[in-house]
């Protein structure tokens, strides 16, 4: 691989520009996470000492609690969901070739384009049409039908890179469709479920602008839960939420890195 | 191949029924744009009217929020790829190569931290009395505090730093394919690394800067969140006026017109910048 080192004035300014964007990038992040251990209610600079009120008040409250409950609930039901009906579907969309396959891969992925209020929105007015109580099933729904394409994308990147021709000799020695399947293309199709599920989890627990359509008081997500609680508070117990969501995404990451290379999962 | 194109059939339709569930959604709340609102708990009710699409688009103040949405977007797309495409070229081309490594774990771990966490965030950050303003008040580069929430800035700023990631990972597959010897080329014909870089790099970077151009363009029009906490009311985006028609004014049909042209005016905008875009390619090739 050809790599051409950034010299000169030119490279310097470049670093330089990347370094900034780094730390705008990271401000953000690590902000939250030192406001979460404020002794004030509001900002101070510098921190006054240390305190773990604020942790303390999120992982008391019954509200976020239930929210946390909630939303894991129904990452954990939407993701094994999504990977049921997205491999089967990948497999269809990149190996073999139908009538209509670009019209259907179109619907299949069109809630990636279209704006996740459109989503929301449509949802809770067919459901609500239809007479259904929303709950957790049309949550559950609203979230599959967000967070499929993701697992579709994800997979359908990996199944592109493997060789067909393997299937074929499996075939040809007289394996079946199924055995084929779980013993030559699952195995191979590692990286891109652990990817697909990673994305589908996090896309699930994060999602506000679907969530806050479809999610009413008993059904309360953790970021509607943490919108409602901005507006009326105004204190650093999101900041606690906000701190134990960045330290799932840190091990998720370094789970990621360990088994592929994040370089790789995250290019989707 | 008639046997795989069966098996096919099955192996797709539960992914299909998910989303003729969706297309069902869509085209029935559509539908609700034609009609005028019903009396509460009912979505619609009499003949079909086009009554709402003139309340949508007769009214200054929805043009107003229609176009600050779309040139907003565009503008706020444009300055993400300006701080995107050093943060890519560092990745992909710095000697050591711990650097590139330290980037993308900070874009990975800023990306899987979530919206509501960046949003709270920035919210707390460029407050009066927060860390943006007072490092600038007291390094005396402003005497008083800036302005940046419940204005565009603040709005801009956060959908920035959450466009972020996108266009970084889209623009590091252009630069990993771009063929450095055409750029040593320059150089070894005398061209400054500057001159090398406006002249060669950056045309040859088109096409990928323009795929990014309109990834990041469709995510900040569809941006929701960011306006309805640092906007604070005053600044709105479509999406935040569609959800006050049906939260705040329970008019379901008023909000699916809205959605409706904001669907529309989306495409229509891609469309336009894919097509401008494919014409400057073209031209500077």
């Amino acid at each position: 691989m050809f790599r051409r080192d950034l010299e000169g004035r030119f490279g310097i300014t470049v670093s330089l520009l990347a370094a900034v964007a780094t730390v705008f990038l990271l401000l953000p992040v690590l902000f939250v996470v030192l406001h979460s251990f404020s002794p004030t209610r509001y900002f101070q600079w510098p921190p006054q000492g240390f305190s773990l009120e604020w942790h303390l008040n999120f992982y008391s409250s019954s509200m976020f609690m239930d929210a946390a409950k909630n939303s894991f609930l129904m990452a954990l039901i939407v993701t094994p969901l999504s990977l049921v009906i997205g491999i089967p579907a990948s497999y269809a969309l990149v190996r073999s070739s139908f009538k209509g396959k670009a019209v259907i891969q179109q619907i299949i992925l069109s809630p990636l384009i279209i704006p996740g209020v459109v989503t929301g929105v449509s949802l809770l007015s067919l459901l609500s049409a239809a007479g259904m109580n929303i709950g957790l099933f049309g949550l559950c729904l609203g979230m599959l039908v967000f967070a499929l394409p993701f697992a579709i994308r994800a997979l359908s990147a990996n199944l592109l890179g493997l060789d067909p021709r393997i299937e074929e000799a499996a075939r040809n020695l007289g394996a079946g469709p199924f055995r084929t399947f779980f013993a030559i293309v699952l195995p191979q199709l590692k990286s891109g479920i652990l990817a697909a599920s990673v994305f589908v989890f996090v896309e699930a627990l994060d999602n506000f602008s679907i969530a806050v359509f479809l999610s009413n008081d008993s059904t309360k997500v953790l970021p509607v839960a943490a919108y409602q609680y901005i507006k009326d508070f105004d204190d650093p117990t999101v900041a606690a939420m906000a701190t134990a969501l960045i330290v799932m995404s840190i091990i998720l990451v370094a789970f990621l890195e360990k088994v592929m290379g994040f370089q790789k999962s995250l290019r989707l | 191949m008639a046997k795989t194109s069966d098996r096919s059939k099955y192996l797709i339709s539960p992914a299909l029924l998910i989303a003729s569930f969706i297309v069902v959604a869509y085209g029935y709340f559509a539908l609700t744009s034609f009609f005028p609102k019903g009396p509460p708990g009912t979505q619609f009710v009499g003949t079909p009217t086009l009554d709402n699409y003139w309340r949508v688009l007769g009214s200054g103040s929805n043009q107003a929020v229609l176009f600050s949405t779309l040139g907003a977007s565009f503008l706020i797309s444009l300055i993400t790829i300006a701080v995107a495409v050093p943060m890519a070229m560092v990745i992909v081309r710095a000697k050591r190569e711990w650097v590139g490594n330290l980037i993308m774990l900070a874009i990975a771990v800023t990306f899987l931290s979530g919206g509501v966490t960046r949003a709270y965030s920035w919210l707390i950050l460029l407050g009066n009395r927060g860390l943006i303003n007072l490092g600038l008040t007291n390094s005396g580069i402003v005497d008083a505090p800036i302005r940046f929430l419940y204005n565009w800035s603040g709005v801009g700023i956060s959908i920035t730093h959450y466009l972020l990631p996108f266009a970084v990972f889209t623009l590091i597959g252009a630069v990993r394919n771009l063929n450095p010897s055409v750029e040593e080329a320059a150089r070894s014909l005398g061209a400054s690394r500057t001159t090398t870089f406006w002249r060669i790099t950056m045309p040859m970077l088109l096409p990928g800067l323009m795929v990014t151009l309109v990834l990041v363009y469709s995510i900040a029009l569809a941006s929701f969140l960011f306006p309805m906490l640092l906007g604070g009311g005053k600044v709105r985006m479509i999406a935040n006026q569609i959800y006050d028609r049906m939260f705040v004014e329970y008019d379901i049909p008023y909000a699916a017109a809205t959605a409706v042209v904001f669907l529309v005016s989306a495409f229509a905008s891609i469309w336009l910048i894919s097509f401008v875009a494919k014409k400057i390619e073209k031209a500077v090739s």
